[in-house]
């Protein structure tokens, strides 16, 4: 496999979190402009992929390696990553209250187009953009006034995820569950959000425990995550099956964990 | 509602009654010579005659505190008592068949009892009469596993150089006015020595018993658990029902030393006093344990007896990554005051500490807790979370809370939280409505306030801990 | 008893011929005062060194100071230089009296806990006191404005009333430059139905030493909403005490206090709930950094009486540095039963997951800190309901930060 055209190469990762292994030698690559689906079944270190790629603390990497674009991603601290051009949108953001969601956008702006050598956008350009980047994902233009997914429900914190993403325009974009908890309505939302980014360089992965959200986000590949490592992969209809006949078929043999308990 | 709470508190203090046992009893009043004569009756070492002497010039310099939230009138210490002690204890019996069987029916009524047959299995039991030890049950036992738990009397004989090396060096003899006078006049009280790499093989419990008039309590129980050990101690108490008011000044010293585990269990009840706020004890105890490195020490209290209560069980978290935990009920009623809480100072790096307090007021009672958590500069990462609810039945009672929080690094974290709330008629309503007579409502409401304490309790101690609720809650619903 | 105080003493003697009774018997308390230390409880983490060390003096001429202008905000202005009245809002609009009196004082301040409120009982001057007719509503808000010259000692106390149905907007703006002493008590009673929006700053403070604080008294149905936000300085000390003494009455506090060098504050936030169905709700947060030490002291009292009562206390803080000292004591005092009652106190790091969550988004380690350091204090600044007077304080609680993380 050449490197040349592997945007995200994840090798044999092994992770662990409290000192209880995770991730038990991962292996993925991903080529500009794909996107990946990671299914699996609770437990099976689907969120833990998402953190231990974007360097959160307490999240060890025993052994492996990781590059984006060539570079090794593990050596970078978490906002050198970001601007490196990895996105994580989370299944669970974190409300910052006192922090306005436009300062916050616009800390985040700006560092990243320092970090690329860009010019810095004035405030008015930015307002623009955000309040472009609200109408693109249905969020009213008074949400950029309050507090950082302050009282946001469910559907308004993961869009407000998506409009960061297109703001921040990343290489890799990392999907964390963001269909959980979500009705059908503001999935599709989310979706189009999604889709109107892919333009055949910006690649994806799209972590989710069901099927439906790969309705409205297209995966090129599904892999099936389970304990720590891929067990299966294959196209779209990979999914279809998992949908009907659940993950035990993919799980015959227990794994370490089941036979601890 | 609350006639009817007030009417379930109302109870009977069942281990109010006198046991009829011939003691031999110094004359009320406090000077050199009376501390001459603890010692010599005791047959003390001199170093801990003049240790006692030094404690009494000290405890004479010093003021009784005041800044507690209660009120009683000024004691009078030359009307107390210092010395008692059942006659028959003289010529120290030899085993349990030579106990007065006074004594030990007496245990037996308090529901302790002292034939070893008929024991639970698996709890040692050190019961401690007015100002003496009368009985140590399962020493051979423990001696097999290199335990020593003893009389602190007989430790002073047996193993001075333990005794000398840790007596003092939790709680000194300076610490306050109640350590100062107990460091001068206590006359017994457990010794504990588990040794490296020890478990316990059983609980260790003992059982204090005023029984005389007008005498005080002093005892004085020092804990060593050495490298890696483990033990869990338990202690209870109670007292006749008088008019005249009593004093208890009790020391505890815990010495947890590297890796090792103490877990130290109370039940008080002593006598509370009439409804009208008439006799009782005057609890004032000062509780302290040092743990070194990764080591941990749990105190967890059930206090419903006394009618005035000052005690703050608390930890120095000394070595890196030790743990501190205190666990408490304090219910009062009828004119009962309770200050009590802990201190948790952190020193060394990682240490934890966590404080759960559940005080229930009733009556015309009291109900403060009182805590200090210290956050020192050395205390890099350290944590503590503390949880302070109280539940008040009735209007004519109080709760307070008065916690002290100090932080000096700014890697500690420290969360403090204070809740109050009552028995609302709602929940009444609901038992009531679903058959549940107000008495067992209240007291069902009670226990499931008290449960994440109650959870820390060993066993036995639990059952007797929720029987003892009942029984103060009995007639108390509104 | 320090010799800072029988000074004052013997000032308050030589001026006593024209005292009120009430002055009088102050005068007679503060000599049987004893002077705190560490041992009286209410200034238990606060030493009084910057007290007995002073060198300011009280000036026979006050010098010329002005105001901090603040963009937006067209005040009425009753302004103190160096302890001196010198100027009363030049017209007045219907339905507001300030006029100075010599025996006015409601006399809420506690003696036991507050010496310096003697010492101001006695040594200030003269007392302006403002007055709103009942059911007039004030539109422009007034600045009391307490502004000391270097070295110069003042002391100044306001008894502000709002009858029945009136309302008013109080800002409180005390400036001290250099090595300066004050004491400034202000007393407020706010009647039926009546609305009080408070502000006391104090962000202008050098080496000051400033001992003040803010009384509230509230009828049945008054409401109040105050806010304090203070810097440290060689000390500070503010009491704030709110009295809930009709019926349904409501009162808010939120305080920020941000200390960095060797600055000391100490906030004393006492509420008496005396009567039932009373609502109080306080926010205080504060950050210390460097050498600095924040003390505070929430107490709610529920008095037996005071059924159905809600009261809330959440304090805060942030410690920057492990030379810094935060010492925060909540207490519940309760009485009575069918009441909510809950407070809550931490002292901790900035929130991990925020951080991280920032990061993510790209945005630099250090920078992240400073964002979320200033975002839990803007959360308060945010809830002032003077909109404009929150635009004038933010950047300058910014430029604070700035200065905090230059070490």
């Amino acid at each position: 496999m050449s490197n040349e055209n592997v945007l995200l190469s994840i090798k044999d990762l092994h992770a662990s979190v409290e000192e209880k292994n995770i991730l038990k030698g991962l292996n993925l690559d991903i080529k500009p402009g794909e996107v990946h689906a990671i299914m699996g079944p609770n437990g099976a270190g689907k969120s833990t992929t998402g953190y231990v790629l974007s360097g959160r603390d307490g999240y060890e990497v025993d052994s492996g390696e990781v590059t984006l674009a060539g570079e090794n991603l593990l050596e970078m601290e978490v906002e050198e990553r970001a601007r490196a051009g990895l996105f994580l949108a989370f299944q669970y953001p974190v409300e910052i209250p006192g922090v306005s969601n436009l300062e916050f956008l616009k800390a985040a702006v700006d560092a990243q187009r320092e970090a690329r050598g860009e010019e810095a956008v004035t405030s008015a350009e930015f307002l623009k953009m955000a309040k472009e980047a609200c109408k693109q994902v249905n969020l009213p233009v008074s949400f950029l006034k309050r507090g950082v997914n302050e009282g946001f429900s469910g559907g308004e914190k993961k869009r407000n995820e998506i409009m960061q993403m297109m703001l921040l325009q990343p290489k890799l974009c990392i999907l964390d569950e963001t269909d959980s908890g979500l009705d059908i309505d503001a999935m599709q939302v989310v979706a189009n959000g999604v889709n109107s980014q892919r333009d055949g360089e910006r690649s994806f992965i799209v972590v989710t425990h069901y099927q439906r959200l790969l309705d409205y986000i297209k995966p090129d590949f599904v892999h099936v995550l389970a304990d720590g490592k891929i067990v299966k992969s294959g196209d779209a209809s990979l999914a279809k099956e998992l949908e009907e006949q659940g993950y035990a078929w993919i799980q015959s043999e227990p794994t370490e964990d089941e036979l601890e308990d | 509602m609350t006639e009817q709470i007030d009417k379930a508190l109302a109870r009977e203090y069942e281990a109010g009654f006198v046991s009829a046992v011939e003691s031999e009893t110094f004359e009320p009043g406090l000077n050199e010579d009376v501390i001459r004569r603890i010692s010599e009756v005791k047959g003390e070492p001199e170093w801990m005659l003049e240790w006692r002497l030094n404690a009494f010039r000290v405890w004479q310099e010093m003021e009784e505190p005041d800044w507690a939230h209660v009120d009683y009138p000024k004691i009078d210490f030359q009307a107390i008592s210092y010395y008692s002690a059942p006659k028959s204890m003289k010529d120290k019996p030899k085993s349990l068949d030579e106990v007065d069987p006074e004594l030990l029916r007496t245990y037996e009524k308090l529901g302790i009892p002292l034939v070893e047959q008929q024991m639970l299995a698996g709890v040692a039991v050190d019961a401690v009469f007015d100002s003496v030890s009368v009985v140590t049950t399962f020493r051979e036992k423990l001696e097999e596993a290199g335990v020593i738990f003893c009389p602190i009397s007989e430790a002073l004989h047996k193993y001075p150089d333990l005794v000398k090396k840790y007596i003092g060096s939790v709680v000194p003899t300076k610490d306050n006015y109640f350590a100062a006078l107990n460091c001068a006049v206590f006359t017994d009280g457990s010794f504990v020595y588990i040794p490296k790499g020890t478990r316990c093989p059983m609980e260790l419990s003992t059982y204090f018993r005023i029984n005389e008039q007008n005498t005080g309590q002093f005892e004085r129980t020092l804990i060593v658990a050495d490298e890696g050990s483990y033990v869990s101690y338990l202690e209870g108490c109670t007292a006749p029902q008088r008019d005249e008011n009593q004093l208890h000044a009790a020391v505890v010293e815990l010495v947890a030393l590297d890796d090792a585990e103490i877990k130290y269990s109370t039940v008080q009840n002593w006598y509370p006093g009439d409804e009208e706020g008439k006799g009782g004890i005057y609890n004032f105890v000062t509780k302290r344990g040092i743990c070194h490195t990764n080591a941990k020490i749990s105190w967890t209290q059930v206090e419903t007896g006394s009618s005035v209560t000052w005690k703050y069980p608390s930890c120095v978290l000394k070595g890196d990554n030790s743990v501190g935990e205190f666990y408490s009920v304090a219910l009062t009623r009828g004119r009962q005051q309770a200050d009590t809480g802990t201190k948790m100072i952190h020193l060394g790096k990682n240490t934890k500490s966590t404080i759960i307090s559940k005080g229930i007021s009733a009556g015309r009672s009291n109900n403060s807790y009182r805590g200090l958590v210290r956050m020192n500069p050395g205390a890099e990462g350290a944590r503590n979370f503390t949880q302070c609810d109280s539940l008040l039945i009735g209007d004519q009672c109080g709760a307070h809370t008065f916690p002290y929080v100090e932080s000096r690094n700014p890697s500690a974290i420290i969360e403090h939280e204070a809740t109050t709330s009552k028995v609302s008629d709602d929940q009444m309503f609901l038992c009531q409505q679903r058959g549940v007579d107000p008495e067992k409502a209240v007291s069902m409401i009670v226990n499931g306030f008290c449960k994440e304490v109650f959870k820390e309790l060993p066993m036995e101690f639990a059952v007797e801990a929720g029987k003892l609720l009942e029984i103060s809650l009995e007639g108390s619903v509104g | 008893m320090s010799e800072w105080l029988q000074q004052a003493i013997a000032r308050a003697d030589s001026i006593q011929d024209g005292f009120s009774d009430q002055r009088a018997a102050s005068l007679a308390l503060l000599k049987d005062t004893k002077w705190p230390t560490r041992k009286t409880e209410a200034w238990k983490y606060t030493p009084l060194r910057a007290v007995e060390r002073t060198t300011a003096v009280a000036k026979e001429e006050p010098a010329e100071l002005a105001p901090v202008a603040i963009d937006g905000v067209d005040f009425l202005e009753l302004t103190f230089i160096d302890g001196q009245l010198i100027s009363l809002p030049e017209e007045l609009p219907e339905g507001l009296t300030v006029e100075m009196q010599e025996s006015t004082l409601f006399g809420s301040i506690k003696p036991s806990r507050h010496v310096f409120g003697l010492v101001n009982d006695v040594l200030a001057a003269d007392v302006a006191v403002v007055t709103v007719a009942e059911g007039v509503s004030i539109a422009q808000p007034l600045r009391i404005n307490n502004l000391l010259s270097e070295g110069s000692e003042g002391h100044i106390r306001v008894v502000v009333e709002l009858k029945a149905n009136a309302s008013l907007s109080v800002i409180e703006n005390g400036e001290g430059y250099g090595a300066t002493l004050a004491t400034a008590f202000t007393e407020y009673q706010i009647g039926a139905q009546a609305s009080l929006e408070h502000y006391r700053f104090a962000l202008q403070v050098d080496d000051n030493v400033a001992i003040g604080g803010c009384h509230f008294k509230l009828l049945e149905e008054a409401k109040l909403n105050s806010s304090i936000i203070g810097f440290g300085s060689a000390l500070q000390r503010i009491d704030t005490d709110i009295i809930h003494a009709g019926e349904k009455a409501d009162a808010k506090l939120n305080a920020i206090y941000l200390l960095d060098g060797q600055e000391l504050f100490d906030l004393h936030a006492t509420v008496e709930h005396e009567v039932p169905n009373c609502t109080t709700e306080e926010n205080i947060r504060g950050i210390a950094a460097d050498r600095s030490r924040a003390v505070f002291n929430g107490r709610i009292h529920i008095h037996r009486d005071a059924q159905k009562t809600l009261a809330e206390l959440n304090n805060r803080n942030l410690l920057m540095s492990n030379k810094a000292e935060i010492n925060t004591k909540p207490e519940l005092e309760i009485y009575a039963d069918d009441v909510r009652c809950a407070h809550g106190a931490t002292v901790a790091e900035i929130d991990k997951k925020a951080l991280y969550y920032l990061q993510t988004r790209g945005v630099s380690r250090s920078q992240a800190q400073l964002m979320l350091s200033f975002g839990f204090i803007n959360e308060l600044i945010d809830q002032m309901p003077n909109e404009a007077l929150a635009e004038w304080v933010r950047p300058i609680i910014r430029d604070r930060f700035a200065q905090m993380e230059v070490k």
